[in-house]
This record gives structure tokens, C-alpha cells and sequence, in this order.
């Protein structure tokens, strides 16, 4: 990375922050209330349903690690289209242009694993240090799988306008296939597999593993995820290369 | 002799036109058994050329010629089908201008945003704010959003940056195009301040004074080619005769 870089990346952050929140504290409180409505509405229904007394710490970790998910696609899919305008202006890295789009929805993921980090301590059972250094790690691949889709999708959409339509539907689809709202526990074992399949579920039923339940995930399962989160990392890396030198052309 | 700052070797680029044009998913689909016609449009043809440091390049040409084409690919932001491009300076682009701005930001944090694509680091930005707004007369302006700018108002704030951020090479579509005598003037001094700092410039424009004045040698593109190349004066009156010659057969044609 040529040291001029640093000062983009920083700019796009910076101006995307403004642009999006209006450049104002209040504006990004607005980005921690909806995940945090949601959340008060789904605990006032489903908390009847599921009495588990865990329910409600499993939906919020759930409810901030779906909101990165959905926004980070969601914004990293337009990423080149929005920012189109630098690419046919100059000589653009223009793979900054999409990596730098979901500084939004990072930021909002980094203020949750904070507030939720100090609900932990304050409650009666601490996670331990590992278990924060695994949850910490579960982001990280949270946020490689987001990356690598929105590499790939960012110089698709440019071809296929409706791409982000139909990434709508299937991400309003995936909310209720990742196991945010329900336990996975409902659904019978042997169908579990094909639910680890949909990336933000393992995530999900990790984290909460290591922070709700103090239970560790097996080797071979942190073995997937980090399989799963490297192979759709490389798969967008390598759509990105092949179709990136052309995007200016289909702005 | 040095090595060349940009030279072009028989760079070709044609771009794709289908009988329909199909840009979703939905369209792709439901189109799977229709197939589509393509037509080619060669928009350059084996084009090699030089820049030399400190030298002034005119390129004229009539519409559709792949003048701009040409800058396009001069400045890295497409890539020529077949061909090398070699760049060894910083280039800096103004193209397609009064685009290129994020409406919900205000002057301030455009000039950031482009300064820093340009190759400005934030220090540079930082110092040169006054300058930029200055040049572009748009001072009281610094903190209005683009969205609420004229078209006049964002060409001049593109200027004031890349005149700002040019290093070695400057590539121009259209100079001087925009704002009032006043601003005009300014530009030409700046431009003649920065050629006798010893920059390169590439200037694409249908004005055969322009490019008499401030070029010291021109190519004439035709079709995706290069018709003619050599002294600045000898091209424009080419190129003035190009649009003649056209003119008379088109008159020739209707008569017929």
C-alpha cells in the first residue's frame, strides 16, 4: 500500500461517516437504535415463546452481528456505483473504494462488542479473556466474509443493475434461515448442517457459545469457519481482479 | 535522449455495442434464448505515441474520433484491448467535468475526497484549502453542499484541485471550457506557471487557437486513427480542413 493511500481510506471514512449520519453523534445513534428496536420488539413477542432465560442475550448478539451483516453486504454491493464518480475521475485503487464502504457498519459492530463486552462483566458471569479473544476472532471473519462478498458483488452489480434487488430478498430470507430469532435448538440436528451453510449462522451460534453459554466450539468447527470465510475472501478477491480493471466502463 | 513520461504503443480499444442492451439479472434471464447482435465499434485503432518531458501534446479530432477514449486510456482509468501503455510520471486527469462529486458533501470534503484520489496527501490538502477555494472564487461557498452548486461552480472547484495536485503530467479534455474571462485568465496562468516548472501536458480540444497556443506539437485523430501528427499551427489548420472536407461532402451528398 503507496503511503498516499492512508489519506483516502481515511477520507472516505471520514466523509462517509458525514455523509451518512449528517456528521453528528446523534445521527449515529440512530445506526444503534435500530438493531436495538428490533430487538426490544422481538424480545416482547418471542420471549413468551422461547421462556429460556438466556433468550434475551442470545437475540441481541444475534440481532448486532446480523445488522453488520446485512448493512456491510448491503452497502459494499453499491460501493463501486456510489462511488463511481472518483473511479472515472482519476486512476483510483478502486478495490479501497469498496473495503472502506462498510466502515460504517464496523463502527457499529466495534461500539456493540464494547457495550455488550461491559454488559458481560457487569453481569454475574464474566466471559473469560479467551472468550472474548474467540468472539473477537468471530468478527473477524464476519467481517472477511463481508469483505469478500462485496468485492465480488461490487463489480457485478455494475453489470447487473438489479443485483442489489436481489440481494434485498435474499438477505430479508436470510434473517429467518440464520437463527437470530429462534434457538437452532428448535430445529432437528440432522438438518443443522445445511443451516451452518448460510455464513452468519455459524457466526451467530459461536459467539453465543462463548459468551452466553461458556462453552468452547470444537476444532473442527472453528476449522470451517475459517475455511468457509477464506474461500468466499478468495472467490471475491479473484471476481474482483478479473472484472475491476473494467468497472470505469460500466459506470 | 531521457526515456519518454507516457508512451503508447499501438493501443487499440473497441467497445461492444449489443442490439439491446441488457444491464439486470431479470433481463439476462428472461433473454436466455434471444440471442443478442453485437456490433463492434472500433473506437482506436493501433495508436502509438510519445510524450516527452516538458512537452505540450495537442490531440483534436472530431466528435467520435476517440479523443477522449485516448485520455481515458492514457490515464490508467480504462485499459486498451491490445497495446501497452507505460506511464513513469504522476499523471493528473481533469475529464468530464461539473461530474464527479459527491452531492451530500460540502466543497471542503469534495476537494479532500478528489485532492486525496489525485495523489494530494491530507497535509498538502490541508495547506492548499485557501488556494483552491480562492481560485475557484468559491470561498463563500466553502460549506455548502455540491448538490446546491451550479454546474459552473463545481467545473471551476475541479480545476482548482487538479491544477493544484499536478506533479509531472496534466491531461485536460476541453480546457479552459469553463467560467468567465476572468477565471480563463487564471487558468492560463496557472498553466503557463506550470510550464515553466517543467510539466507535460496532454490537451484534447476542438479549438485550433487553444491548441496553436499552448501546444508545441499535435496529432489529428480520424476514425480511431492518427491522420496526421506534427507542428501545432500545421494541425489545427488540418483539422480545420478536416471539418471543411467533411462539410463539402456532406453538401455534395444532399445535392445528390
Amino acid at each position: 500500500m503507496k503511503p498516499s493511500h492512508a489519506g483516502l481510506i481515511w477520507t472516505l471514512v471520514r466523509t462517509d461517516f458525514k455523509a451518512r449520519y449528517h456528521g453528528t453523534i446523534e445521527g449515529f445513534v440512530w445506526a444503534l437504535l435500530k438493531p436495538l428496536a428490533m430487538f426490544v420488539v422481538l424480545m416482547s413477542v418471542f420471549s413468551f415463546l422461547f421462556p429460556d432465560p438466556t433468550y434475551k442475550l442470545n437475540l441481541i448478539i444475534g440481532l448486532f452481528l446480523w445488522d453488520f451483516f446485512a448493512e456491510g453486504t448491503k452497502t459494499g454491493l453499491t460501493a463501486l456505483q456510489a462511488k463511481g464518480f472518483l473511479l472515472t475521475k482519476a486512476r483510483c485503487p478502486s478495490w479501497i473504494l469498496v473495503v472502506t464502504s462498510i466502515s460504517n457498519a464496523l463502527i457499529t459492530l466495534a461500539v456493540f462488542v464494547g457495550i455488550i463486552s461491559a454488559f458481560l462483566l457487569a453481569t454475574h458471569h464474566p466471559p473469560s479473556l479467551e472468550a472474548v479473544a474467540l468472539f473477537l476472532a468471530y468478527c473477524g471473519a464476519l467481517v472477511t466474509v463481508v469483505v469478500g462478498f462485496s468485492l465480488a458483488t461490487s463489480v457485478l452489480f455494475l453489470r447487473y443493475r438489479d443485483l442489489n434487488q436481489v440481494w434485498d430478498v435474499v438477505s430479508q430470507a436470510g434473517f429467518f434461515l440464520a437463527p437470530i430469532i429462534f434457538p437452532l435448538g428448535i430445529i432437528p440436528e440432522r438438518y443443522h448442517f445445511y443451516f451452518y451453510l448460510w455464513p452468519p449462522t455459524p457466526i451467530i451460534e459461536f459467539s453465543r457459545a462463548v459468551l452466553v453459554h461458556g462453552t468452547m466450539p470444537t476444532r473442527t468447527a472453528h476449522a470451517y469457519l475459517a475455511v468457509d470465510a477464506a474461500v468466499i475472501l478468495l472467490a471475491g478477491t479473484v471476481i474482483f481482479r478479473g472484472l475491476a480493471p473494467r468497472a470505469a466502463e460500466y459506470v | 535522449m531521457a526515456a519518454p513520461l507516457i508512451s503508447v504503443d499501438g493501443v487499440s480499444k473497441a467497445f461492444r455495442i449489443p442490439s439491446v442492451h441488457r444491464d439486470t439479472v431479470r433481463e439476462h434471464v428472461f433473454g436466455l434464448f434471444e440471442p443478442r447482435r453485437f456490433e463492434r465499434l472500433q473506437v482506436l485503432d493501433r495508436i502509438s505515441l510519445e510524450l516527452h518531458q516538458g512537452e505540450t501534446l495537442g490531440i483534436m479530432g472530431r466528435n467520435g474520433s476517440g479523443k477522449s477514449t485516448l485520455l481515458k486510456i492514457i490515464c490508467g482509468i480504462y485499459q486498451p484491448d491490445t497495446g501497452r501503455v507505460t506511464v513513469r510520471a504522476a499523471v493528473t486527469p481533469i475529464l468530464e467535468l461539473g461530474v464527479g462529486w459527491n452531492p451530500e458533501l460540502d466543497a471542503i470534503d469534495n476537494v479532500f475526497l478528489i485532492g486525496s484520489v489525485m495523489g494530494l496527501s491530507l497535509a498538502e490538502i490541508r495547506r492548499s484549502m485557501d488556494e483552491i477555494l480562492a481560485f475557484a472564487e468559491l470561498e463563500r461557498f466553502a460549506n455548502l453542499k455540491l448538490k446546491h452548486y451550479s454546474s459552473g461552480m463545481s467545473s471551476r472547484l475541479a480545476y482548482a484541485v487538479a491544477f493544484r495536485a499536478v506533479r509531472e503530467v496534466l491531461v485536460l479534455d476541453e480546457v479552459f471550457a469553463v467560467g468567465d474571462a476572468g477565471f480563463r485568465q487564471r487558468c492560463e496562468e496557472r498553466y503557463r506557471a506550470l510550464r515553466a516548472e517543467g510539466c507535460s501536458v496532454v490537451v484534447v480540444s476542438h479549438d485550433p487557437r487553444l491548441i496553436d497556443t499552448f501546444c508545441d506539437r499535435a496529432i489529428l485523430l480520424d476514425g480511431g486513427r492518427i491522420a496526421r501528427q506534427g507542428q501545432s499551427s500545421a494541425i489545427a489548420d488540418d483539422y480545420l480542413g478536416l471539418l471543411t472536407h467533411s462539410l463539402n461532402d456532406t453538401r455534395q451528398s444532399t445535392q445528390v
